[in-house]
């Protein structure tokens, strides 16, 4: 029977408690969304599942087939921050093509309404059309 | 026949000493060319300037190349224009060449006609470098995509029409748009054509790809034709 060392468990275990009221209190604050947390989460929630239970971490290492099981811990971590900035880079070039979109119209829009006022100088008399 | 309305779209970026007299040649070559300047967030006078002589658009942040013709791109849509011309803001496309890109249009109709400098012996040529990188990419799109035969990708004096106008209004590319626009228009089925023109040195400023800019600049050129004849773009 695998055991851990009662210093690890109160380390990881206060990193953890810490981390995730940290990551709650900004997602009630809306400075996360709830997908965020759920993936940020992991790296508190993963070393502390392998610090709690280490027989999981044995069985986990012996079945994919690695030597040793902190291997199989920084894989999973690794993968799930993978997808997480995988997902954020989408999000960062979709928002880019947004912002540059929105550039593009106000601008064409501030371009219309000079031309308008232009012409509505010009001629008072005459009512204004608005094009495109 | 009606004639055709034509804008021509000049994307711009600190061209204060090149905009005006780019704009009084247009005036005075005899054609009734509307023109749109898109002031690409110039530090200078550039819109001051153009401003005189033309409709501006000024865009609010610096969007690139990519972002400033599509906006020009944008407005010849909303204003129903049956043809737009792209020329460089520094005066390197004579505006008298414009013509050229019209008649070749006239004679052989394809949704783009691009302004080449390489099948006009007596036009300005430019370094060996970028000759190189240019023919790179024009070997690339010439076997990747059968219906196409240019000699002059990067060229930033282009004429579209309808089609083209509809298609890049919504889709442009902003990394490097010139070849990418070729290629991204070659897969949606749109014809690519091509005619002779002059064009003269730069007079002011320096271009913004100098160095190893270009070989950076040649792969990832080739790196997206090739994604774009391989998978395609989001229409």
């Amino acid at each position: 029977m695998q055991t851990t060392n009662l210093h690890t468990v109160v380390i990881v275990a206060v990193f953890a408690c810490w981390y995730l009221y940290f990551t709650a209190r900004e997602t009630s604050r809306q400075r996360l969304d709830i997908y965020d947390l759920t993936m940020l989460s992991t790296v508190a929630i993963v070393p502390l599942v392998f610090v709690l239970f280490p027989g999981i971490a044995l069985r986990v290492a012996e079945l994919a087939g690695v030597a040793f099981p902190f291997v199989v811990m920084f894989g999973v971590l690794f993968g799930i921050l993978f997808i997480f900035i995988h997902r954020l880079t989408v999000k960062i070039h979709r928002l880019e093509n947004d912002n540059r979109l929105l550039i593009q119209e106000v601008s064409i829009l501030k371009t219309n309404n000079r031309s308008i006022s232009d012409s509505s100088q010009k001629n008072p008399s005459q009512g204004v059309s608005v094009e495109g | 026949m009606r004639q055709p309305h034509v804008l021509v779209i000049i994307p711009c970026l600190n061209e204060q000493a090149a905009i005006g007299a780019l704009l009084k040649e247009i005036a005075s070559c005899g054609e009734c060319y509307a023109t749109i300047v898109v002031d690409d967030g110039s530090s200078d006078a550039t819109y001051d300037t153009a401003v005189q002589l033309s409709p501006v658009i000024r865009l609010l942040r610096n969007l690139g190349i990519g972002g400033a013709v599509q906006t020009g791109i944008k407005y010849a849509a909303a204003n129903d224009f049956d043809f737009c011309v792209q020329i460089d803001g520094d005066g390197q496309h004579p505006p008298s060449e414009i013509a050229k890109l019209l008649n070749a249009y006239q004679q052989s109709p394809c949704s783009i006609i691009v302004g080449s400098r390489y099948l006009c012996n007596d036009s300005f040529r430019s370094s060996f470098a970028r000759r190189f990188g240019g023919q790179a990419i024009a070997w690339s799109l010439n076997t990747l995509f059968r219906r196409c035969n240019i000699s002059d990708p990067t060229s930033g004096m282009r004429l579209m029409d309808r089609h083209a106008i509809k298609f890049f209004s919504h889709s442009y590319p902003h990394d490097f748009p010139e070849p990418i626009s070729l290629a991204w228009a070659l897969r949606q089925e749109l014809s690519v054509g091509e005619c002779a023109v002059k064009m003269r040195s730069r007079a002011h400023g320096q271009s913004s790809i100098a160095g190893w800019k270009r070989l950076a600049y040649m792969f990832r050129v080739l790196g997206y034709v090739a994604l774009t004849r391989l998978i395609g773009i989001r229409s």
